[in-house]
């Protein structure tokens, strides 16, 4: 069938801006701020094949791994398990990549009594009952880290099934939150599914197959000429995570080594380190999302998503690897790696293409967590903050200061007046930490001080990295200033760490936590 | 014969609409806007019109907007607490663009180095834990006086709590520093929690401020000069109107007072056409602009944004999106893409004559035979057919298409965009585009209407009188209007009822003084209030109205809420949790003053001259097509499509199938057939 460049385009933004509204229904009607701001979440349209029909801005690093939950959930049952209205949800690590927080629902679209495609989002759960709130800094299996399901049906014709709502709700510590962002979802899947029914009803079934074709093919042949333009030849970097917050000493090798062909791309992630005994592993469907995240940045960030877009691509994970982790591989902490192999992607390619690459940011989320009673309302809480740092320089513009990380999405940071309003620190100081961005003839980013001093005893669980491997600079520029957290700066008892798992600290406690700087680019001497 | 003028300050044309009272005569008109002095475009408009007859004047003024879009304002410091004078350059950290690995926030109002710390501080709960350091303040009066300073931006943090040390600082600086500088507190600002957002909104009215003071200053002394009390009113964001003795003190709240007129001529046709729900749209040359009127109520956000910067204000809520006639079609391999890049003013589209070459939207209509070249912008323009017809054929060729076909196709591509931005804003509301009709204005706006209707599933379409000066027309049907917020945080399990019974007449009291400034006389005020809602750890609220604001303390109080609340919940995001806790955030209360309305009389028609029939592209085919003035249609006319009105400042399209008819207030109405079944 042939098909005018018009129709296309109408069908094109017509299943983007479905995506939107699902993402609009999910952001805005969710409970907990990781999924509102945190942008921890992703939704897709899928088609019959599981291909992305339209994908709407989520957590960059959940790129295109949707689609591995309904092409799993056919593959262990059949292609007649799907039925309208039901609704599924699956957060297996080993299948989905993440953390099992992150859970994914899903559901089938039928026009009439055909299957024509799915609809899915995937959000953060707050808590999946760990064994410590949130999920653990110090997990070596993944029975520790919560409820692990594979594909389940929660909404069956329309229904939502009590028995796997009371599953969920009996194994999870903050149910009403929980089941909200679960119905959050189930909001979001309905809509993605009236929104591709309208417009299946509107174009018919033919037309929006040759649309769908010819938009592909489109994504697919930008992809490819852009890949025609970088030099053909071989590429690589190498960076190290901290530890695995278990054996503190061994840093872990992260390296990504990318080979240019015609109008191919290979990113080969093979030489990483092993599974990890800490929480540091990821399914490999998640580490090639985090390899398409490093890919799109450099080849196209504004051409939308869909399933042409990453053909040109291929990603090579070994199975057993700490980005191809195998069961009981503890995952919690999965992101560290990829925000790096992000930046090495970033860095690989930097000879390739010098105008288009950034020096380094400072990493990923550099997670500061507070637990405990509070006095004031006799109540059990638990905080995470992300840290915001400095990014790196780039020919012709020097690193942003005090901005969020690649893995963190679009977070922002938590109100003064917020944190001191409903839990018991207080915050002294928070600034920008001068100096802290690499040199060069473009600076990098400064990152932030921010210094809590606690009003009541309470636990303290960080996750700090990129002191091994701190921001680098990039074509004579300098590496950023790594990352410090001092417990009680300036006194006797002062005390360095970068990770803590339920430490308890006292009343009066002083935390100083100083992010990481960008790396610079250029030669400082020509600034 | 007195007269009641509006005027919407934009940046090429001021729009004027008078009403007559004696005639009951509703005239409008347009004059150029004069950009480096906007008070003398002001009263060239009146010039026509002998002062000692204006009994009442209102604009949106684009006075404060400019000096923040050409950053243009004051020199301002920021005064805030020892510790955290980054926080306006951190501004929060977070990201609009997540592939952009060159990202940059927006570019500070206030430089780091215009920013001074003192000590002083309070709690959450607000308890003082260290005295305001009160030479400090004194020394940073000294560095504003000699360092030239214009404003200054006091923002303290927990100042909503407790505003004694912003007070006592702000009395200090106007000791040392005296009329010359203007102060800013942020608790008088924007009583809210969030030290970024409330030192944004405070920088802002800070940086704008002395600009907007000094441009009402001249308006003000100008009707002075001809010896005349002219009450001069001003549009504010929230869609309400207040004086200018009122502005000058406030005149953050004007900031985005030009295009919220627009969609107070919707509440007021709202009323008249008795349709509660309208989408209002106002297509122009570079964007299209999409608000809600919802029971005859604008749809008003407690806080927005501006190029970027937060801000803690009531504000209409606008959906825009860059689709208006100058938008760019052009081919992305061999695809066809329209917007969002514009064709601006300069060199506009190719049909202007002035070098465009590039198609755009206003060339395709030209093509399809949709814009009368005589009466286009009132005959004032010269249309350069040939010109237009070029520019859609060198795109035609490149994408292998026949020029009247990706004439159509553009329409096309560029209403389907305008559509799913009508949905985007309804479906956030949890409605469906079905249940409105559809309020079309601005030059571009009627020309496209019916198309978008068709794809959303709207049955009817309202082009109002005056269409290219709606915003202006709006204005005279506006209220006055002030809000009053209040942090009032509290869970289900610790609400004081009686605490909130407090604040709520509080608060009440406040808003009825402040109508009695306004010069609003007691029948003609009304206070309500509303409270902002979550579930626990939810970050977005819902204001549920608290209508019951004389049995808030009683015992039931908390279980109606909840379900009010739950109800707004379900019906805006598809789900609640009943029985889940919930959190009380702010108080927000509302006096509205009533000012008499324009009540005009129905225009008779001229006798209608012969039609003229002309073809006109419709669905790929040329159709005739009747060509008529609006002028000529008297009320209760009905015409069926396809056919064209053509007017000074807008053009009607009605297509085949479609029907329009001229209602009792002159409104055309156009109804919407459906060939096909629509979801």
């Amino acid at each position: 069938m042939n098909i005018s460049p018009v129709t296309t385009e109408i069908i094109r933004s017509g299943l983007i801006q479905a995506a939107e509204d699902m993402n609009m229904t999910l952001i805005r009607s969710s409970y907990t701020p990781t999924i509102y701001e945190g942008k921890d979440c992703a939704v897709a349209l899928l088609d019959r094949e599981h291909r992305v029909l339209g994908q709407s801005s989520g957590l960059p690093i959940f790129l295109g791994n949707l689609e591995e939950c309904t092409r799993y959930t056919e593959e262990q049952f059949g292609a007649d398990v799907w039925e309208p209205d039901d609704v599924w949800v699956l957060n297996d690590s080993y299948i989905g990549g993440t953390h099992l927080n992150d859970c994914t629902v899903y559901a089938p679209i039928f026009v009439g009594a055909e299957l024509v495609g799915f609809a899915a989002s995937r959000a953060h759960w707050i808590d999946m009952g760990s064994k410590d709130p949130g999920g653990s800094m110090d997990s070596t299996s993944i029975y520790q880290e919560g409820l692990r399901m594979r594909p389940t049906r929660i909404v069956a014709a329309g229904v939502e099934r009590p028995d796997m709502l009371g599953l969920i709700e009996t194994n999870v510590r903050f149910p009403y939150v929980t089941l909200g962002d679960m119905r959050a979802q189930i909001a979001c899947a309905r809509m993605g599914v009236r929104r591709l029914g309208e417009l299946f009803a509107r174009y018919g079934a033919e037309t929006i197959a040759a649309a769908r074709a010819e938009i592909f093919a489109q994504t697919e042949r930008l992809e490819r000429e852009r890949l025609a333009a970088i030099p053909d030849g071989e590429y690589a970097a190498t960076g190290y995570l901290d530890n695995d917050a278990i054996d503190l000493e061994t840093p872990l090798k992260v390296t990504v080594r990318i080979t240019v062909s015609g109008e191919r791309m290979t990113i080969d992630l093979t030489d990483c380190a092993d599974q990890a005994t800490g929480p540091v592993n990821c399914g490999s469907s998640q580490a090639v999302s985090a390899a398409r995240v490093g890919y799109k940045l450099l080849i196209s960030p504004t051409v939308s998503l869909n399933g042409g877009s990453f053909v040109p691509l291929e990603v090579r994970v070994r199975e057993g690897s700490m980005l191809g982790a195998r069961e009981p591989a503890a995952c919690q902490y999965y992101y560290s790696s990829l925000g790096m192999l992000i930046d090495l992607v970033v860095k690989a390619l930097a000879p390739a293409m010098p105008e288009r690459v950034a020096a380094a940011s400072y990493g990923d989320s550099m997670i500061v967590q507070f637990a405990g009673d509070n006095p004031r309302t006799g109540e059990p809480f638990v905080t995470l903050e992300a840290t915001v740092g400095g990014w790196g320089a780039w020919q012709g513009g020097d690193g942003e200061t005090a901005l969020i990380n690649n893995v963190n999405g679009s977070l922002r940071d938590l109100p003064i007046e917020v944190v001191e309003t409903l839990y018991p620190v207080r915050v002294n100081e928070y600034r920008i930490r001068e100096g802290s961005g690499g040199a060069g003839t473009w600076r990098g980013g400064d990152g932030v001080i921010r210094e809590y001093v606690m009003e009541a005893d309470q636990d303290l669980s960080l996750w700090w990295e990129r002191s091994v491997t701190p921001a680098w600079g990039a074509f004579g520029g300098e590496s950023g200033t790594p990352p410090r957290v001092t417990l009680n700066p300036g006194t006797v008892r002062a005390r360095e760490m970068l990770k803590a798992n339920s430490l308890r600290v006292r009343k009066g406690d002083v935390l100083r936590c100083e992010s990481g700087g960008g790396g610079g680019y250029g030669d400082p001497a020509e600034r | 014969m007195t007269y009641r003028v509006a005027m919407d300050i934009g940046g090429t044309f001021t729009d004027v609409v008078t009403y007559e009272g004696n005639a009951r005569k509703l005239r409008a008109g347009k004059v150029l806007t004069t950009p480096e002095d906007l008070a003398r475009g002001v009263f060239d408009a009146l010039h026509e019109l002998s002062f000692a007859e204006i009994e009442f004047f209102v604009h949106g003024t684009t006075q404060g907007l400019n000096a923040l879009l050409e950053r243009r304002g004051a020199k301002v410091l920021i005064l805030t607490t020892q510790g955290i004078g980054d926080v306006y350059r951190i501004a929060r950290g977070n990201r609009e663009r997540l592939f952009d690995l060159h990202y940059r926030k927006p570019a500070p109002l206030v430089p780091r180095e215009h920013i001074a710390e003192v000590a002083g501080r309070f709690d959450a709960s607000g308890t003082e834990l260290e005295p305001l350091d009160e030479d400090a303040v004194r020394q940073v009066a000294k560095r504003v006086r000699e360092q030239g300073f214009e404003a200054v931006a006091v923002c303290f943090l927990f100042a909503y709590l407790d505003p004694e040390h912003e007070r006592r600082a702000g009395s200090l600086l106007r000791e040392e520093l005296g009329e010359d500088v203007l102060v800013v507190l942020s608790h008088e600002v924007a009583p809210e929690w969030r030290e970024y957002e409330r030192t944004s909104s405070t920088v802002m009215e800070a940086y704008t401020g002395p600009s907007v003071h000094r441009y009402l200053d001249r308006i003000e002394s100008r009707f002075a000069e001809q010896g005349l009390p002219v009450p001069v009113h001003v549009m504010q964001s929230s869609g309400g109107l207040v004086n200018a003795e009122f502005a000058r003190r406030h005149p953050l709240q004007t900031l985005l007072s030009g295009p919220v007129g627009g969609t107070m001529g919707g509440v007021a046709a709202s009323n008249l056409l008795d349709r509660p729900n309208l989408i209002c749209v106002d297509m122009g040359g570079t964007s299209f602009d999409v608000s809600l009127v919802l029971d005859n109520a604008p749809d008003v956000s407690p806080d927005g944004e501006c190029e970027g910067f937060p801000l803690l204000m009531p504000l209409v809520n606008l959906h825009t999106v860059g689709a208006g006639g100058g938008s760019l079609a052009y081919a992305e391999g061999s695809a066809l893409r329209v917007g969002p890049e514009s064709a601006g003013a300069v060199p506009g589209p190719a049909c202007y004559g002035r070098g465009g070459t590039q198609a755009t939207v206003t060339d395709a209509n030209c093509v399809l035979g949709r814009v009368d070249p005589d009466s286009f912008a009132g005959g004032g323009m010269d249309l350069d057919l040939a010109a237009a017809r070029s520019a859609v054929t060198a795109l035609a060729g490149q994408l292998g298409m026949d020029p009247v076909e990706l004439a159509s196709g553009i329409c096309d591509v560029g209403n389907a965009k305008m559509a799913q931005a009508i949905r985007t804003l309804t479906v956030e509301h949890g409605l469906e585009p079905g249940e409105f009709a559809l309020l079309a204005f601005g030059g571009a706006g009627p020309m496209h209407a019916a198309f978008i209707a068709r794809e959303i599933g709207v049955t009817e379409v309202v082009v109002p009188r005056f269409p290219g000066a709606f915003s202006a027309w709006g204005m005279l049907e506006a209220d006055v209007r002030r809000d009053f917020t209040m942090q009032f945080f509290a869970t289900s399990a610790d609400l004081d009822t009686a605490a909130l019974a407090r604040s709520l007449d509080e608060l009440r009291d406040l808003a009825w003084a402040a109508l009695g400034e306004q010069g609003i006389t007691e029948d003609k005020r009304s206070v309500v209030h509303g409270i902002d809602m979550r579930y626990e750890s939810q970050d977005y609220t819902l204001t549920v109205p608290i209508l019951d604001e004389d049995t808030v303390d009683s015992a039931d109080f908390l279980a109606r809420i909840e379900e009010r609340f739950a109800e707004a919940h379900h019906r805006r995001y598809g789900h609640a949790t009943p029985g889940a806790p919930v959190q009380f955030v702010t108080i927000r209360t509302t006096g509205h003053g009533v000012v008499p309305r324009p009540e005009a009389a129905p225009e008779p028609a001229p006798p209608a001259s012969e039609p003229v029939i002309r073809d006109v592209v419709f669905d790929g085919k040329p159709c005739p097509t009747s060509i008529v003035a609006r002028a000529e249609l008297a009320v209760g006319a009905r015409l069926n499509g396809p056919a064209i009105v053509h007017e000074d400042t807008a053009t009607t399209v009605v297509p085949p199938g479609a029907e329009l008819r001229v209602d009792e207030h002159g409104f055309l109405i156009i109804a919407i057939e459906f060939e096909e079944t629509l979801v």
